[in-house]
């Protein structure tokens, strides 16, 4: 602090104020009327009963009732929550742990490592729609990219979106392909940041490269770590435009690939076949997704904080 | 010469009277709609409509399909949308009208609905106030598409029973033609699929029943139709599961395959599509020889006027003239869909045949009677026949599902 | 540790890196490949050889592109939206940051909280009532809505990085102009932001792309197809052309194509600014 700020702040608070009043205020109106009021209504607009659009009457947990323990809906709640655990499964083992072998190689810095950089996170600046559409034409079971690669080794046509068994596992890949980049380019900075003379250090002292990531990358890049798993459980719990565009609203085959993100919107804004629209329980269904990712954030942030503390 | 003169005058008179009146008084409304595909001819139609109107012009406007409902239902809310609504029909108009979105339709604004049957009408008449609400645009048929030169070639003829079905079906395998052009990659179509080939063996007798109150879906007879779709799977292309409509109607008009479970609402596309094709729409291979053949037929939507339209009037005009019988020649004509407006004459060979057809046809009960309130039987069938066509849940399961789920609201099926 | 004084253990592990990165790059290139080859192909070529390079560079599918669909209006809304977005954003999130960063007031704390528990709200889940919300400002099914919700979802964190960013600045330099008496929007427009630059074009990049690519704010808010976003439009686009896939991928090619060509540019930019906010 020094007195030439408190001279300004003496001489005129009155001007001073109305200063940063003045910076604050457009970002705080947009932020108020679009983020915090409709944030609030989510919560307010789920204990009501909807006629159309319109709230008619308030019905206290009645729609929360309904999409978790009242059959057919609690069926349809149970079986995307199950898909959403599982994206966040297998996002973690398939994409993280790909994306955590990748880093370790392009931290070797070999020759060519930049172009590598550049390469794996290109799909990453696509849009979802665009590579969700170009993969539903590649999983195709009679003239997709895929099946033609696999009929040159005499494997006979697949119906990859079309079976139950392979639908989500296949939209997971797409998912993979588009990602990877992200998750890639946040741990190898990680890594960059342990330092290369602690990577030197541990070498000279005969660490092979099992010990060097076990006991000293690993724990070093713990916060990377960390964010990745964060990022992927928010994106695995608001996941919809990838399912939307290669499974439809509905999640086909059978609901074999829907997520709460697809179901909230078909509840909200009505399936093509009906259009029956429920804001009512859509909206408990959006304050549920929203209990889970904030609150799930929130415990994951207090824990993994402390460890890191503790390391 | 002076004659032709004062006539010329007249005329020029009159041309700018009506040139001026066009300026002074032209209307704008629009028409939005899902069926992308038929731009063309609604704009053929509607220019016909401002040859009538001059002082009105119609913009046609389309969405996708998936979207329709949500595109409609928010711009309602937002008092925008067009001033005339493509609708579906049955429990996808209630909860718009339901909302006040939609302007009844009486004999005295739109005085074309006496020219509409009585079963059409029901599909555009809100239950509980017994008005009209959409003018009905079209029924539609769904049955068997055949291939007549992949089969002349094969030197087979088309099937009418079941067991000839499975014994052409054999046939065509060997010779490497898919059978049946179907997957199960369109959830829309799945359930199209269900009724074409089931309603035969479920006839008329079965509706009856299920609609007073007498049996429910897990009635036999409604396991046994769905036990037969199981046997379809053999003759359906490889990978199945993961076939989509569009790609089946490729299969279909390339002679791929020799026959496409369908609706009439496609005659028009393939045909444009496939100029060369010879092809043929019948009904569903039945039981037994001497049953009566059964398509499946359905009033899709109709035409509803905006509650909050600025120009009620002329939108108003626009879907009376939509109910004339000069507009449902025209439309069958133009896009091969049934107008269900009487004394329309359809002179499309394979559309009037469609149109005999309808006369035994079955109603699409889901659509019919099911779409009313959620959980929709439009939705449970669709989560469940894929699973069941994949051989992880039964037939009976499935019927079970769909009595238990439409059992929250529809109460003839409650404890049974 | 030079490759040709490395242990020959050494050099069999890189070669096992070098395979490894050359067969993930494989996979990540060749579908984009096989997508902008498939565009020059009609529709026989795509299904009967699908590995081929097309028999004829030919152009007719972007033709179709081009004339039967309302692609360039989609291209040109996505552009129209996303520079908007961007520049509101970085306008109000400056200032705030601004105010948050070089003064200190007694709200200060509170103001940058409430915007950081911004950043962690999912702003897809209050699509119904911030639909009404729009609904009641007539903004639904228009460009201001969508670029007022982009706005919203923007400010938090690019308040936080500004804020970060403006704090490190030395405070010597907005001292003396004081004290030669520049007033305070002087001093944060001549002196201040030309230093925020490499921060702008950060919060700049972070927030274009996800915007550029976002398919379910317009999904929901635009119904006019005048209005369509390019991501949405695609989903007209392959609704049009289900079975035609040359034209499809041409569509998908289009599509990926400013944004590609831009990345290959500034790709440095492009990657620390999507990763800006895992990475600090």
């Amino acid at each position: 602090m020094n007195s030439g700020r408190r001279h300004i702040t003496k001489a005129f608070p009155w001007r001073r104020s109305l200063w940063i009043a003045a910076l604050l205020t457009p970002a705080l109106i947009v932020m108020v009327l679009f983020v915090l009021w409709p944030l609030l209504s989510a919560f307010r607009l789920a204990f009501y009963e909807f006629n159309g659009l319109q709230p008619t009457g308030f019905i206290g947990f009645e729609n929360f009732r309904k999409v978790l323990f009242e059959q057919p809906y609690s069926g349809w709640t149970w079986n995307a929550f199950k898909h959403n655990i599982i994206a966040f499964v297998a996002l973690m083992v398939f994409e993280n742990g790909t994306a955590f072998l990748l880093a370790y190689a392009l931290l070797k810095a070999l020759p060519g490592h930049r172009i590598h950089q550049v390469i794996v996170f290109l799909p990453v600046v696509l849009s979802a729609v665009i590579v969700g559409f170009l993969w539903k034409l590649f999983l195709h079971p009679l003239f997709g990219l895929v099946n033609q690669t696999l009929a040159l080794v005499g494997i006979g046509a697949i119906p990859w979106l079309g079976n139950e068994h392979t639908a989500l596992g296949s939209i997971l890949f797409a998912n993979v392909w588009h990602w990877l980049g992200f998750p890639t380019l946040v741990l190898l900075a990680g890594m960059q940041r342990v330092g290369k003379e602690v990577i030197e250090a541990a070498r000279l002292d005969g660490a092979g490269d099992y010990v060097l990531m076990t006991r000293i990358i690993w724990p070093l890049i713990a916060p990377s770590v960390t964010i990745v798993t964060i990022l992927t459980f928010i994106g695995s719990f608001n996941w919809f435009e990838i399912p939307y565009v290669m499974a439809g609203l509905t999640g086909s085959p059978g609901g074999a690939t829907d997520v709460l993100g697809l179901y909230f919107y078909r509840t909200a804004f009505g399936s093509t076949t009906t259009g029956i629209q429920d804001f009512g329980q859509g909206s408990a269904l959006a304050v549920m997704m929203f209990i889970i990712v904030a609150g799930v954030t929130a415990i994951a942030l207090r824990f993994l904080r402390r460890r890191e503390i503790e390391l | 010469m002076s004659k032709r003169r004062i006539g010329l005058a007249v005329a020029t008179a009159s041309f700018a009277w009506g040139l001026a009146a066009g300026v002074a008084h032209a209307t704008d409304i629009s028409f939005w709609t899902w069926r992308q595909e038929d731009k063309a001819a609604y704009n053929e139609l509607f220019a016909d409509f401002t040859k009538e109107n001059p002082d009105i012009h119609v913009k046609f406007e389309s969405f996708p399909d998936e979207n329709y409902p949500t595109i409609v239902s928010t711009a309602l809310a937002a008092g925008k949308g067009g001033d005339v609504i493509h609708t579906h029909a049955y429990g996808w108009l209630e909860q718009f009208v339901k909302a006040g979105y939609f302007e009844p339709q009486d004999l005295k604004t739109v005085p074309s609905l006496a020219n509409q049957p009585a079963d059409a009408l029901i599909a555009g008449t809100y239950r509980a106030d017994k008005k009209v609400y959409s003018l009905p645009f079209a029924s539609q048929t769904l049955g068997l598409f055949i291939n007549k030169d992949v089969f002349a070639k094969a030197g087979l003829t088309p099937p009418t029973t079941w067991d000839e079905f499975i014994t052409v079906s054999k046939a065509l395998k060997e010779k490497g033609i898919y059978p049946l052009a179907n997957g199960m990659g369109t959830s829309w179509f799945n359930e199209m699929f269900v009724a074409i080939f089931t309603n035969p063996f479920l006839g008329q007798d079965f509706v009856t029943d299920l609609t007073s109150g007498k049996t429910t879906f897990k009635d036999p007879r409604y396991v046994a139709a769905l036990g037969k779709l199981l046997e379809l799977r053999d003759y359906m292309p490889d990978g199945f599961e993961g076939i989509d409509y569009d790609t089946a109607g490729q299969l279909f008009i390339s002679g791929k395959a020799a026959m496409l479970a369908g609706g009439s609402f496609d005659i028009a596309s393939y045909r444009s599509q496939n100029p060369s094709i010879n092809m043929d729409f019948v009904a569903p291979p039945v039981a037994k020889a001497g049953d009566v053949p059964q398509v499946t037929k359905f009033f899709d939507g109709g035409y509803a006027v905006n509650a909050k339209s600025a120009n009620k009037e002329a939108a108003l005009k626009l879907v009376n003239w939509m109910g004339t019988k000069e507009f449902g020649d025209k439309f069958s004509a133009l896009l091969g869909n049934i107008s269900p407006i009487k004394g329309v004459v359809i002179k499309d060979e394979l559309l009037s045949h469609v149109a005999k057809l309808n006369e035994t046809a079955m109603p699409h009960i889901n659509v019919v009677y099911f779409r009313f309130e959620k959980p929709t039987g439009s939705e449970l069938l669709q989560g469940d026949i894929t699973k069941m066509m994949s051989g992880s849940i039964t037939p009976d399961q499935l019927a079970a599902d769909l009595t238990d789920g439409l059992a929250k609201w529809y109460k003839p099926f409650q404890g049974k | 540790m030079s490759a040709a004084t490395a242990p020959k253990g050494e050099l069999l592990k890189n070669g096992a890196i070098q395979l490894m990165l050359a067969i993930n790059a494989l996979i990540m290139v060749y579908p984009l490949f096989v997508m902008v080859m498939s565009s020059f192909k009609t529709n026989a070529e795509i299904f009967s050889s699908p590995f081929a390079l097309p028999a004829h560079f030919s152009l007719s599918n972007a033709e179709r592109v081009w004339n039967e669909t309302n692609f360039v209006r989609y291209l040109a809304n996505s552009l129209g939206i996303t520079a908007a977005a961007v520049a509101l954003i970085l306008l109000f999130s400056t200032m705030a940051a601004y105010a948050i960063a070089r003064y200190q007031f007694r709200l200060g704390a509170l103001v940058l909280m409430f915007f950081l528990s911004g950043m962690t709200v999912p702003l897809k889940l209050a699509i119904i009532p911030l639909f009404i919300q729009l609904d009641s400002l007539g903004l639904v099914d228009s460009y201001a809505g969508l670029v007022l919700v982009y706005v919203a979802m923007g400010i938090p964190s690019a308040v936080f990085i500004m804020t970060g960013f403006l704090r490190t600045l030395p405070r010597e330099l907005e001292e003396s102009a004081r004290m030669d008496g520049a007033s305070e929007l002087r001093i944060m427009r001549s002196i201040m932001l030309p230093l925020a630059r490499p921060a702008l074009v950060i919060v700049a990049i972070q927030n274009a792309v996800p915007i550029w690519n976002d398919f379910f704010f317009p999904l929901v808010l635009i119904t006019s197809d005048e209005l369509k976003t390019l991501p949405q439009g695609l989903t007209v686009f392959v609704g049009e052309f289900t079975t035609d896939w040359g034209v499809l991928f041409t569509g998908l090619t289009l599509a990926a194509l400013p944004i590609t060509l831009l990345y290959i540019v500034l790709s440095k930019q492009f990657i620390s600014g999507i990763t800006q906010g895992a990475v600090k």
